[in-house]
């Protein structure tokens, strides 16, 4: 369960891009965003660095989406950051996608994988998911090179792990 | 008793030197040759009434008068002698009853007072120095046994002591020994695993590295797909 900031901040991003009209690319552009912030330590460190100007915060935010993502992700972005709780972005974008999910009676899906899936592959995943599982989920891909090849998807606190890394650390263990 | 003794001692003494301080010679006294002589001489003329012949030529003066040339008595002296010395031996002695002896017997009673009292002291200070020696020889057999004891007790505490050390040394050699074949046990298995995970690591660096030279497209998209098929077979 997210801690009350978390949620709140989570519920607000979604009243805002359900007023919108704009779900499902808000939801993907926050979740790329996110993404670049648990990969990217220095930009992770800089938005949550209180001795760095908000102002300059918010123009790294600014300089990074612009003409890449739409102007309510960019606000919702900077409403997060400009409140110094950029730290929390990708919990709060998360509980947001799980949030957004939930409203359709779906549950989200993370998948990690060396290469992007297809759409033909991420509807084969969530129809297996769901016959595995019995939930109907919405497929989040994340491009994760350490996974060298095949699939991990994290659904809530269940991870069901197919990546090569995993075989290579199975075999590192073997040796032990 | 010892006073009486001592003053008749001293009372013949005293006559004795009366006698001869008092008593003078013969001479001295009209008693010489030639005084005897005139004496019985003159008394012999007065009884030959006068006559000087007669009483010359008398043969008991002329006894008489040889007797003059004999010497006086050693022993037996003169009456005048005797009369004079007996008076001052009587008032010398009287003297010395009256104040001599008093005298003398105090002094003597205060020197023998003095002399009691100094051996009364002297025996007392004996007395004393006895205690303080009995005292003294008590205090240093007390001394002696009281080292007596702490010399035991520290032989007995040393020998312990020795005893107790000896003992934790060979804990400590036998603890020291278990803990280096421990550590050289550690250290085997230490550099066993360090060289099985070294041997690890490079296979497993080089299986990735073929792992992801052999990694195209096609053989993701076949691993994303075999992946799918696993968790839609996995239905329970």
């Amino acid at each position: 369960m997210a801690n009350p900031q978390v949620a709140g901040y989570a519920e607000a991003l979604f009243a805002v891009a359900a007023a919108e009209g704009n779900l499902a690319v808000v939801e993907d552009e926050l979740f790329g965003f996110a993404q670049a912030i648990r990969s990217n330590d220095e930009l992770r460190s800089t938005l949550a660095d209180g001795n760095v100007p908000a102002g300059r915060r918010l123009q790294v935010v600014e300089d990074l989406l612009s003409g890449q993502a739409t102007a309510t992700t960019s606000a919702l972005v900077s409403l997060v950051v400009g409140a110094g709780r950029a730290a929390d972005l990708p919990a709060i974008v998360d509980a947001f996608i799980e949030r957004s999910a939930a409203s359709r009676n779906k549950a989200v899906a993370t998948v990690r994988s060396a290469v992007d899936l297809s759409d033909d592959q991420r509807q084969r995943l969530a129809e297996a998911i769901k016959t595995s599982s019995g939930k109907d989920v919405e497929i989040k891909v994340v491009i994760d090179p350490t996974v060298l090849g095949g699939v991990i998807t994290e659904i809530g606190d269940d991870i069901i792990d197919g990546s090569v890394r995993r075989r290579l650390n199975q075999l590192r263990e073997s040796f032990r | 008793m010892s006073k009486l003794r001592n003053r008749l001692l001293v009372a013949p003494l005293l006559a004795v030197l009366g006698l001869v301080a008092l008593s003078g010679p013969a001479s001295a006294s009209g008693e010489s040759v030639g005084g005897c002589m005139a004496e019985l001489f003159t008394e012999a003329i007065e009884e030959a009434h006068g006559d000087v012949a007669h009483a010359a030529h008398d043969v008991a003066v002329q006894s008489a008068l040889e007797k003059c040339f004999e010497a006086p008595s050693p022993i037996i002296p003169e009456v005048n002698e005797i009369i004079w010395g007996g008076s001052a031996f009587l008032i010398l002695f009287v003297i010395m009853v009256k104040k001599g002896f008093p005298a003398v017997k105090g002094a003597m009673d205060a020197r023998a007072d003095k002399i009691r009292d100094d051996l009364d002291a002297a025996e007392q200070a004996k007395t004393d120095a006895q205690s303080v020696k009995t005292d003294y020889e008590a205090q240093l057999a007390d001394a002696k046994a009281e080292s007596s004891r702490i010399i035991n007790e520290a032989r007995v505490t040393a020998d312990q002591l020795k005893a107790d050390l000896a003992v934790q040394a060979e804990a400590s050699i036998a603890e020291m020994r278990e803990r280096a074949a421990a550590d050289v046990e550690s250290s085997r298995q230490q550099a066993i695993a360090d060289l099985r995970a070294e041997v690890a690591g490079i296979a497993l660096g080089a299986a990735e590295r073929v792992v992801q030279s052999s990694l195209n497209a096609d053989v993701h998209g076949s691993l994303i797909d075999a992946y799918i098929d696993e968790v839609a077979g996995n239905n329970g």
